[in-house]
Protein backbone atom coordinates (compact mmCIF):
# COMPACT_ATOMS: atom_id res chain seq x y z
CA UNK A 1 0.00 0.00 0.00
CA UNK A 2 1.17 3.37 -0.74
CA UNK A 3 0.23 5.94 1.89
CA UNK A 4 -0.04 9.53 0.78
CA UNK A 5 0.19 12.45 3.52
CA UNK A 6 0.03 15.92 1.97
CA UNK A 7 -2.22 18.55 2.96
CA UNK A 8 -2.11 20.36 -0.66
CA UNK A 9 -5.48 18.43 -2.27
CA UNK A 10 -3.41 19.56 -6.06
CA UNK A 11 -0.34 17.75 -5.18
CA UNK A 12 -1.76 14.67 -3.36
CA UNK A 13 -4.59 14.44 -6.51
CA UNK A 14 -1.63 14.30 -8.67
CA UNK A 15 0.47 12.15 -7.00
CA UNK A 16 -2.87 9.86 -6.45
CA UNK A 17 -2.87 9.95 -10.42
CA UNK A 18 1.07 8.99 -11.25
CA UNK A 19 0.53 6.18 -8.62
CA UNK A 20 -3.03 4.60 -9.26
CA UNK A 21 -2.13 5.08 -13.15
CA UNK A 22 0.71 2.66 -12.72
CA UNK A 23 -1.77 -0.05 -11.25
CA UNK A 24 -0.84 0.71 -7.39
CA UNK A 25 -2.86 0.46 -4.65
CA UNK A 26 -3.11 4.15 -2.88
CA UNK A 27 -4.48 5.80 0.53
CA UNK A 28 -4.22 9.48 0.42
CA UNK A 29 -4.73 11.69 3.78
CA UNK A 30 -4.73 15.17 4.40
CA UNK A 31 -3.01 15.59 7.81
CA UNK A 32 -0.98 13.25 10.10
CA UNK A 33 -3.45 13.57 12.68
CA UNK A 34 -6.21 11.89 10.33
CA UNK A 35 -3.95 9.18 9.25
CA UNK A 36 -3.38 8.44 12.98
CA UNK A 37 -6.46 8.29 13.67
CA UNK A 38 -7.93 6.19 10.96
CA UNK A 39 -4.72 3.96 9.78
CA UNK A 40 -1.62 2.36 10.83
CA UNK A 41 1.26 1.23 8.19
CA UNK A 42 2.12 -2.20 7.72
CA UNK A 43 6.35 -3.10 7.15
CA UNK A 44 5.62 -3.16 3.54
CA UNK A 45 4.09 0.23 3.53
CA UNK A 46 5.49 3.08 1.56
CA UNK A 47 4.69 6.13 3.31
CA UNK A 48 4.81 9.58 1.30
CA UNK A 49 4.89 12.43 3.84
CA UNK A 50 4.90 15.75 2.94
CA UNK A 51 7.20 17.54 5.54
CA UNK A 52 5.83 20.91 5.77
CA UNK A 53 1.73 19.57 7.14
CA UNK A 54 -0.09 22.37 8.82
CA UNK A 55 -0.39 20.52 12.61
CA UNK A 56 1.60 18.20 13.36
CA UNK A 57 4.07 18.22 10.68
CA UNK A 58 5.89 15.45 8.66
CA UNK A 59 8.93 15.09 10.58
CA UNK A 60 6.84 14.59 13.73
CA UNK A 61 4.72 11.98 12.15
CA UNK A 62 8.23 9.48 11.11
CA UNK A 63 9.13 10.12 14.35
CA UNK A 64 5.91 9.23 16.10
CA UNK A 65 5.96 5.94 13.69
CA UNK A 66 9.63 4.98 14.77
CA UNK A 67 8.81 5.39 18.60
CA UNK A 68 5.41 2.90 17.81
CA UNK A 69 7.66 0.38 16.07
CA UNK A 70 6.58 0.66 12.93
CA UNK A 71 8.63 0.52 10.28
CA UNK A 72 7.55 1.63 6.67
CA UNK A 73 9.66 2.43 4.15
CA UNK A 74 9.40 6.60 4.38
CA UNK A 75 9.99 9.03 1.38
CA UNK A 76 9.45 12.71 2.46
CA UNK A 77 8.63 15.54 -0.02
CA UNK A 78 9.57 19.50 0.44
CA UNK A 79 9.80 22.17 -1.52
CA UNK A 80 11.65 23.95 1.48
CA UNK A 81 15.85 25.15 1.15
CA UNK A 82 18.35 21.91 1.92
CA UNK A 83 19.38 23.22 5.42
CA UNK A 84 15.28 23.30 6.23
CA UNK A 85 14.90 20.05 5.53
CA UNK A 86 18.09 19.03 7.06
CA UNK A 87 16.63 20.42 10.46
CA UNK A 88 13.47 19.03 9.74
CA UNK A 89 14.87 15.48 9.55
CA UNK A 90 17.34 15.46 11.62
CA UNK A 91 17.82 12.17 13.62
CA UNK A 92 15.51 10.10 11.34
CA UNK A 93 16.68 6.54 10.62
CA UNK A 94 16.44 6.52 6.82
CA UNK A 95 14.23 8.74 5.10
CA UNK A 96 14.29 9.09 1.17
CA UNK A 97 13.56 12.75 0.39
CA UNK A 98 11.69 13.78 -2.98
CA UNK A 99 11.77 17.59 -3.30
CA UNK A 100 9.30 19.94 -5.10
CA UNK A 101 8.92 20.90 -7.62
CA UNK A 102 10.10 17.41 -8.81
CA UNK A 103 13.48 17.41 -10.91
CA UNK A 104 12.87 13.87 -12.37
CA UNK A 105 10.28 11.04 -12.49
CA UNK A 106 8.75 10.52 -9.05
CA UNK A 107 7.36 7.32 -9.86
CA UNK A 108 10.66 5.65 -10.14
CA UNK A 109 12.08 7.21 -7.38
CA UNK A 110 8.88 6.02 -5.19
CA UNK A 111 8.78 2.89 -6.45
CA UNK A 112 13.01 2.14 -6.25
CA UNK B 1 3.71 125.50 -3.88
CA UNK B 2 3.24 123.81 -7.13
CA UNK B 3 6.88 123.15 -7.41
CA UNK B 4 7.47 121.45 -4.22
CA UNK B 5 4.78 119.69 -5.01
CA UNK B 6 6.10 118.29 -8.38
CA UNK B 7 9.21 117.67 -7.13
CA UNK B 8 7.73 115.46 -4.11
CA UNK B 9 5.34 113.42 -7.04
CA UNK B 10 8.90 112.82 -8.73
CA UNK B 11 10.86 111.70 -6.38
CA UNK B 12 8.04 109.36 -5.00
CA UNK B 13 7.63 108.48 -8.48
CA UNK B 14 11.05 107.72 -9.01
CA UNK B 15 11.24 105.34 -5.65
CA UNK B 16 8.02 103.95 -6.87
CA UNK B 17 9.77 103.11 -9.81
CA UNK B 18 13.15 101.54 -7.99
CA UNK B 19 10.90 99.47 -5.64
CA UNK B 20 9.18 97.70 -8.15
CA UNK B 21 12.16 96.94 -10.26
CA UNK B 22 13.92 95.65 -7.32
CA UNK B 23 10.63 93.51 -6.48
CA UNK B 24 11.37 89.61 -6.74
CA UNK B 25 7.83 89.44 -8.06
CA UNK B 26 6.65 90.22 -11.28
CA UNK B 27 4.53 93.89 -10.89
CA UNK B 28 1.85 94.47 -13.23
CA UNK B 29 -0.96 97.84 -13.02
CA UNK B 30 -3.59 98.26 -15.32
CA UNK B 31 -6.11 100.59 -15.82
CA UNK B 32 -10.12 99.85 -16.20
CA UNK B 33 -10.12 99.17 -19.99
CA UNK B 34 -6.77 96.32 -19.04
CA UNK B 35 -4.50 98.51 -20.61
CA UNK B 36 -1.09 98.58 -18.44
CA UNK B 37 -0.10 101.25 -16.88
CA UNK B 38 3.33 99.40 -15.10
CA UNK B 39 5.35 96.08 -16.28
CA UNK B 40 8.53 96.10 -13.47
CA UNK B 41 11.98 94.16 -14.52
CA UNK B 42 10.66 90.51 -13.60
CA UNK B 43 7.68 91.00 -15.86
CA UNK B 44 10.46 91.70 -18.74
CA UNK B 45 12.05 88.88 -17.82
CA UNK B 46 8.81 86.08 -17.27
CA UNK B 47 7.06 86.87 -20.93
CA UNK B 48 10.14 88.49 -22.89
CA UNK B 49 8.90 92.42 -23.67
CA UNK B 50 10.55 95.56 -22.63
CA UNK B 51 8.25 97.75 -20.40
CA UNK B 52 8.05 100.47 -23.14
CA UNK B 53 6.61 97.43 -25.38
CA UNK B 54 4.18 96.16 -23.03
CA UNK B 55 3.11 99.62 -21.62
CA UNK B 56 0.00 100.66 -23.56
CA UNK B 57 -1.11 97.46 -24.86
CA UNK B 58 -3.84 95.05 -23.10
CA UNK B 59 -2.67 92.84 -20.35
CA UNK B 60 -4.47 90.03 -22.85
CA UNK B 61 -0.85 90.34 -24.28
CA UNK B 62 0.77 88.40 -22.09
CA UNK B 63 -2.23 85.39 -22.05
CA UNK B 64 -2.82 82.54 -23.70
CA UNK B 65 -5.41 83.80 -26.31
CA UNK B 66 -8.05 81.11 -24.38
CA UNK B 67 -7.79 83.33 -21.39
CA UNK B 68 -7.60 86.45 -22.80
CA UNK B 69 -11.14 86.40 -24.48
CA UNK B 70 -12.80 85.92 -21.06
CA UNK B 71 -10.80 88.43 -18.75
CA UNK B 72 -12.51 91.47 -20.77
CA UNK B 73 -15.90 89.56 -20.12
CA UNK B 74 -14.80 89.36 -16.48
CA UNK B 75 -13.66 92.31 -16.24
CA UNK B 76 -16.66 94.22 -17.81
CA UNK B 77 -18.70 91.72 -15.21
CA UNK B 78 -16.56 92.84 -11.98
CA UNK B 79 -17.55 96.33 -13.24
CA UNK B 80 -20.90 96.13 -13.95
CA UNK B 81 -21.80 93.67 -10.31
CA UNK B 82 -18.89 94.45 -8.36
CA UNK B 83 -18.74 90.70 -7.77
CA UNK B 84 -15.22 89.54 -6.93
CA UNK B 85 -13.42 86.49 -8.84
CA UNK B 86 -10.03 87.19 -7.76
CA UNK B 87 -9.27 90.33 -6.31
CA UNK B 88 -7.83 89.97 -3.09
CA UNK B 89 -8.22 86.19 -3.22
CA UNK B 90 -5.13 85.28 -5.84
CA UNK B 91 -5.10 81.67 -7.79
CA UNK B 92 -2.95 80.17 -9.87
CA UNK B 93 -3.32 81.00 -13.57
CA UNK B 94 -1.15 80.69 -17.04
CA UNK B 95 0.83 82.93 -18.59
CA UNK B 96 2.22 83.23 -21.76
CA UNK B 97 5.99 84.44 -22.71
CA UNK B 98 6.25 86.01 -26.27
CA UNK B 99 7.69 83.59 -27.92
CA UNK B 100 4.57 81.67 -26.97
CA UNK B 101 5.63 78.70 -24.42
CA UNK B 102 2.98 79.00 -21.91
CA UNK B 103 3.58 78.82 -17.94
CA UNK B 104 1.97 78.35 -14.57
CA UNK B 105 1.45 81.62 -12.28
CA UNK B 106 0.37 82.44 -9.04
CA UNK B 107 -1.45 86.17 -9.46
CA UNK B 108 -2.81 87.99 -6.47
CA UNK B 109 -5.00 91.28 -7.58
CA UNK B 110 -5.04 94.29 -5.72
CA UNK B 111 -7.35 97.15 -6.87
CA UNK B 112 -6.78 101.17 -6.04
CA UNK B 113 -9.17 103.95 -7.36
CA UNK B 114 -7.51 107.05 -8.42
CA UNK B 115 -8.18 110.07 -10.55
CA UNK B 116 -7.76 108.80 -13.38
CA UNK B 117 -10.76 105.84 -12.48
CA UNK B 118 -9.81 102.38 -11.16
CA UNK B 119 -6.36 100.56 -11.84
CA UNK B 120 -5.87 97.10 -10.61
CA UNK B 121 -1.99 95.74 -9.24
CA UNK B 122 -1.38 92.37 -10.31
CA UNK B 123 1.49 90.57 -8.61
CA UNK B 124 2.79 87.77 -10.62
CA UNK B 125 5.13 84.98 -9.21
CA UNK B 126 6.50 82.00 -11.99
CA UNK B 127 5.38 78.90 -10.53
CA UNK B 128 7.72 76.66 -12.61
CA UNK B 129 10.22 75.77 -10.26
CA UNK B 130 7.99 75.48 -7.92
CA UNK B 131 6.23 72.87 -10.39
CA UNK B 132 9.62 70.94 -11.08
CA UNK B 133 10.82 70.48 -7.03
CA UNK B 134 6.70 68.73 -6.95
CA UNK B 135 7.78 66.88 -10.00
CA UNK B 136 10.69 65.41 -8.39
CA UNK B 137 9.34 64.95 -5.32
CA UNK B 138 6.54 63.14 -6.66
CA UNK B 139 9.29 60.89 -8.58
CA UNK B 140 11.58 60.20 -5.83
CA UNK B 141 7.85 58.93 -3.95
CA UNK B 142 7.41 56.04 -6.84
CA UNK B 143 11.24 54.99 -6.38
CA UNK B 144 10.86 54.99 -2.76
CA UNK B 145 7.67 53.16 -3.32
CA UNK B 146 9.29 50.58 -5.87
CA UNK B 147 12.25 49.87 -3.21
CA UNK B 148 9.90 49.19 -0.68
CA UNK B 149 8.11 46.97 -2.83
CA UNK B 150 11.54 45.13 -3.82
CA UNK B 151 12.21 44.79 -0.26
CA UNK B 152 8.65 43.45 0.71
CA UNK B 153 9.05 41.15 -2.35
CA UNK B 154 12.67 39.69 -0.27
CA UNK B 155 10.38 38.78 2.55
CA UNK B 156 7.56 37.36 0.54
CA UNK B 157 10.13 35.23 -1.48
CA UNK B 158 10.34 32.49 0.40
CA UNK B 159 6.55 32.54 0.78
CA UNK B 160 6.17 32.51 -3.19
CA UNK B 161 8.50 29.78 -3.58
CA UNK B 162 6.09 27.96 -1.65
CA UNK B 163 3.64 28.63 -3.32
CA UNK B 164 4.96 28.09 -7.05
CA UNK B 165 6.13 24.53 -5.68
CA UNK B 166 3.00 23.50 -5.53
CA UNK B 167 1.44 23.85 -8.65
CA UNK B 168 4.09 22.99 -10.09
CA UNK B 169 4.62 20.02 -8.52
CA UNK B 170 1.06 18.88 -9.07
CA UNK B 171 1.55 19.57 -12.70
CA UNK B 172 4.71 17.92 -13.47
CA UNK B 173 3.08 15.00 -11.74
CA UNK B 174 0.25 14.96 -14.09
CA UNK B 175 2.04 15.21 -16.99
CA UNK B 176 4.45 12.18 -15.64
CA UNK B 177 0.96 10.38 -14.57
CA UNK B 178 -0.48 11.01 -17.92
CA UNK B 179 2.95 10.17 -20.14
CA UNK B 180 3.41 7.15 -18.85
CA UNK B 181 -0.59 6.67 -19.69
CA UNK B 182 -0.22 7.02 -23.15
CA UNK B 183 2.68 5.29 -23.79
CA UNK B 184 1.67 2.28 -22.22
CA UNK B 185 -1.62 2.38 -24.48
CA UNK B 186 0.98 3.18 -27.64
CA UNK B 187 2.70 0.28 -26.59
CA UNK B 188 -0.73 -1.73 -26.40
CA UNK B 189 -2.04 -0.13 -29.50
CA UNK B 190 -5.12 0.89 -27.40
CA UNK B 191 -6.51 4.50 -28.32
CA UNK B 192 -6.13 7.13 -25.05
CA UNK B 193 -8.85 7.11 -22.51
CA UNK B 194 -10.95 9.91 -21.08
CA UNK B 195 -8.93 9.35 -18.24
CA UNK B 196 -6.23 10.98 -19.70
CA UNK B 197 -7.69 13.99 -20.99
CA UNK B 198 -9.10 14.56 -17.13
CA UNK B 199 -5.89 14.51 -15.95
CA UNK B 200 -4.36 17.18 -18.75
CA UNK B 201 -7.19 19.07 -17.69
CA UNK B 202 -6.29 19.02 -13.95
CA UNK B 203 -2.44 19.89 -15.58
CA UNK B 204 -3.87 22.53 -17.29
CA UNK B 205 -5.57 24.06 -14.21
CA UNK B 206 -2.04 23.80 -11.87
CA UNK B 207 -0.72 25.28 -14.44
CA UNK B 208 -2.98 28.37 -14.37
CA UNK B 209 -2.62 28.50 -10.64
CA UNK B 210 1.20 28.83 -11.01
CA UNK B 211 0.74 31.61 -13.61
CA UNK B 212 -1.69 33.65 -11.52
CA UNK B 213 0.43 33.63 -8.32
CA UNK B 214 3.59 35.02 -10.79
CA UNK B 215 0.95 37.60 -12.15
CA UNK B 216 0.25 38.89 -8.97
CA UNK B 217 3.73 39.07 -7.78
CA UNK B 218 4.33 41.07 -10.89
CA UNK B 219 1.72 43.75 -10.14
CA UNK B 220 3.69 43.98 -6.91
CA UNK B 221 6.55 45.35 -8.57
CA UNK B 222 6.42 47.01 -11.97
CA UNK B 223 7.88 50.24 -11.49
CA UNK B 224 5.09 52.58 -12.75
CA UNK B 225 4.28 56.38 -12.79
CA UNK B 226 1.13 57.29 -9.95
CA UNK B 227 -2.14 56.88 -11.79
CA UNK B 228 -4.98 58.56 -9.95
CA UNK B 229 -8.28 57.30 -10.60
CA UNK B 230 -11.71 56.88 -9.15
CA UNK B 231 -11.64 54.04 -6.99
CA UNK B 232 -13.56 52.19 -4.03
CA UNK B 233 -11.35 52.08 -1.11
CA UNK B 234 -13.32 49.10 -0.07
CA UNK B 235 -12.32 47.23 -2.86
CA UNK B 236 -8.46 48.92 -2.84
CA UNK B 237 -7.80 47.44 0.69
CA UNK B 238 -9.79 44.23 0.43
CA UNK B 239 -7.01 43.45 -2.66
CA UNK B 240 -4.62 44.35 -0.10
CA UNK B 241 -5.54 41.93 2.70
CA UNK B 242 -6.21 39.15 0.33
CA UNK B 243 -2.81 39.20 -1.02
CA UNK B 244 -1.59 39.56 2.46
CA UNK B 245 -3.49 36.48 3.78
CA UNK B 246 -2.28 35.02 0.96
CA UNK B 247 1.63 35.63 1.90
CA UNK B 248 0.91 35.10 5.34
CA UNK B 249 -0.83 31.61 4.96
CA UNK B 250 -0.83 29.34 8.07
CA UNK B 251 0.14 32.27 10.25
CA UNK B 252 -2.17 32.57 13.49
CA UNK B 253 -3.23 36.25 13.36
CA UNK B 254 -6.80 36.86 12.64
CA UNK B 255 -7.23 39.85 10.25
CA UNK B 256 -11.07 41.00 10.61
CA UNK B 257 -12.35 43.44 8.16
CA UNK B 258 -15.22 45.80 9.27
CA UNK B 259 -16.39 47.40 5.74
CA UNK B 260 -19.44 48.78 5.63
CA UNK B 261 -21.90 48.15 2.11
CA UNK B 262 -21.98 51.50 0.42
CA UNK B 263 -18.79 51.97 -2.09
CA UNK B 264 -16.49 55.06 -0.55
CA UNK B 265 -15.19 57.19 -3.74
CA UNK B 266 -11.33 58.23 -3.69
CA UNK B 267 -8.69 59.57 -6.29
CA UNK B 268 -5.74 57.43 -5.62
CA UNK B 269 -3.43 55.60 -7.06
CA UNK B 270 -4.69 51.84 -5.97
CA UNK B 271 -1.07 50.59 -5.71
CA UNK B 272 0.17 53.50 -3.44
CA UNK B 273 -2.37 53.27 -1.10
CA UNK B 274 -2.43 48.87 -1.45
CA UNK B 275 1.66 50.18 -0.06
CA UNK B 276 0.40 51.80 2.50
CA UNK B 277 -2.10 49.38 3.51
CA UNK B 278 -0.03 46.46 3.23
CA UNK B 279 2.68 48.31 5.30
CA UNK B 280 0.22 49.03 8.01
CA UNK B 281 -0.67 45.08 8.22
CA UNK B 282 2.90 44.37 8.23
CA UNK B 283 3.73 46.23 11.16
CA UNK B 284 0.09 44.82 12.76
CA UNK B 285 0.35 41.37 12.19
CA UNK B 286 4.40 41.34 13.92
CA UNK B 287 2.80 43.02 16.73
CA UNK B 288 -0.18 40.94 17.22
CA UNK B 289 1.29 37.68 17.15
CA UNK B 290 3.33 38.23 20.11
CA UNK B 291 0.19 39.10 21.72
CA UNK B 292 -2.10 36.90 23.57
CA UNK B 293 -5.40 37.59 21.54
CA UNK B 294 -3.72 37.49 18.28
CA UNK B 295 -6.08 39.62 15.76
CA UNK B 296 -5.89 42.58 13.89
CA UNK B 297 -8.84 44.95 13.06
CA UNK B 298 -8.89 46.59 9.78
CA UNK B 299 -12.11 49.20 9.27
CA UNK B 300 -12.93 51.45 6.18
CA UNK B 301 -15.31 54.53 7.17
CA UNK B 302 -15.92 58.16 6.10
CA UNK B 303 -17.74 61.23 6.25
CA UNK B 304 -18.53 64.35 3.57
CA UNK B 305 -14.77 65.17 3.42
CA UNK B 306 -12.79 62.39 4.26
CA UNK B 307 -12.34 58.75 3.66
CA UNK B 308 -10.41 56.34 6.53
CA UNK B 309 -8.91 52.80 6.83
CA UNK B 310 -7.61 52.17 10.31
CA UNK B 311 -5.74 49.28 11.24
CA UNK B 312 -5.44 48.03 14.84
CA UNK B 313 -3.85 45.54 16.51
CA UNK B 314 -4.29 43.49 19.70
CA UNK B 315 -0.84 44.07 21.31
CA UNK B 316 -0.08 46.68 23.72
CA UNK B 317 0.03 50.17 22.02
CA UNK B 318 3.31 52.24 21.81
CA UNK B 319 4.64 54.05 24.43
CA UNK B 320 4.93 58.03 24.11
CA UNK B 321 8.15 58.30 23.32
CA UNK B 322 8.02 55.61 20.61
CA UNK B 323 4.90 57.10 19.33
CA UNK B 324 6.22 60.84 18.78
CA UNK B 325 9.70 59.25 16.80
CA UNK B 326 7.52 57.19 14.68
CA UNK B 327 7.13 58.91 11.64
CA UNK B 328 10.82 60.42 11.75
CA UNK B 329 12.46 58.87 8.41
CA UNK B 330 15.49 56.55 9.56
CA UNK B 331 15.46 57.41 13.26
CA UNK B 332 13.94 54.00 13.59
CA UNK B 333 14.86 51.70 16.43
CA UNK B 334 16.19 48.73 14.86
CA UNK B 335 13.53 46.83 17.22
CA UNK B 336 10.57 48.11 15.86
CA UNK B 337 12.07 48.44 12.54
CA UNK B 338 9.18 50.64 11.20
CA UNK B 339 9.95 54.19 10.50
CA UNK B 340 10.96 54.27 7.12
CA UNK B 341 7.57 52.36 6.44
CA UNK B 342 5.66 55.08 8.02
CA UNK B 343 7.13 58.11 6.99
CA UNK B 344 7.05 56.85 3.05
CA UNK B 345 3.47 56.19 3.78
CA UNK B 346 2.88 59.09 5.55
CA UNK B 347 4.45 60.93 2.09
CA UNK B 348 2.46 58.81 -0.27
CA UNK B 349 -0.55 59.90 1.96
CA UNK B 350 -0.09 63.65 1.95
CA UNK B 351 0.57 63.69 -1.72
CA UNK B 352 -3.05 62.34 -2.29
CA UNK B 353 -4.13 65.30 -0.27
CA UNK B 354 -5.07 63.11 3.26
CA UNK B 355 -2.49 61.99 6.18
CA UNK B 356 -1.40 59.17 8.23
CA UNK B 357 -1.89 59.77 11.65
CA UNK B 358 -1.06 57.36 15.01
CA UNK B 359 -2.58 56.36 17.73
CA UNK B 360 -0.16 54.66 20.49
CA UNK B 361 -2.88 52.85 22.02
CA UNK B 362 -1.47 51.30 25.42
CA UNK B 363 -3.19 50.71 28.97
CA UNK B 364 -4.48 47.45 27.29
CA UNK B 365 -5.33 49.07 24.43
CA UNK B 366 -3.51 48.08 20.98
CA UNK B 367 -2.00 50.67 18.41
CA UNK B 368 -4.04 52.15 15.66
CA UNK B 369 -2.88 53.86 12.61
CA UNK B 370 -5.59 55.52 10.43
CA UNK B 371 -4.74 56.41 6.85
CA UNK B 372 -6.99 59.60 5.86
CA UNK B 373 -8.14 60.39 2.13
CA UNK B 374 -10.33 62.85 0.64
CA UNK B 375 -13.40 61.73 -0.48
CA UNK B 376 -14.45 62.27 -4.63
CA UNK B 377 -16.30 64.92 -5.25
CA UNK B 378 -17.65 64.63 -8.70
CA UNK B 379 -19.33 68.42 -8.88
CA UNK B 380 -15.34 69.92 -8.67
CA UNK B 381 -14.80 71.83 -11.78
CA UNK B 382 -12.40 74.32 -11.28
CA UNK B 383 -11.77 77.04 -13.93
CA UNK B 384 -8.20 77.65 -14.38
CA UNK B 385 -8.82 81.27 -15.52
CA UNK B 386 -7.78 84.77 -15.15
CA UNK B 387 -11.27 86.04 -13.93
Amino acid sequence: MYIIVEDDPSVADALESLLSGAGLPVRVFASAEEFIHSASPAPDDTMIVDLGLPGMSGGELVRHLEKAGATPKVIAISGKSSRTIARETEGLADVKILRKPPAADWLEAITA
Amino acid sequence: MGELEDRRTAVSEARFESLLDTAADGVIVIDETGRMLVFNKICEQLFGYTSQEAIGQNVSLIMPPEFSVSHDRFMNNYHRTGERRIIGIGREVSGMHRDGTVFPLELSVGEAKTAEGRQYIGVLRDLRSRRAVEQRVSQLQAQVVHMTRLSAMDEMGAAMAHELNQPLTALLLYLQAVARQVRACHADAKPPSDKMLDVLDKAVLEAERASHIVQRMRQMVEKRDPERATVDLREVVNEALDLSEFVAQGATVTIRRVFGMTPIQVDADATQIQQIILNLLRNALEVAKESEERWVKVSIGSDDRSAFVSVTDSGPGFSEDVGKSLFRTFSTTKKSGMGLGLAISRAIAQNHGGDLMADPGGNGQGATFTLMLPMHHSDEAEEDTWG
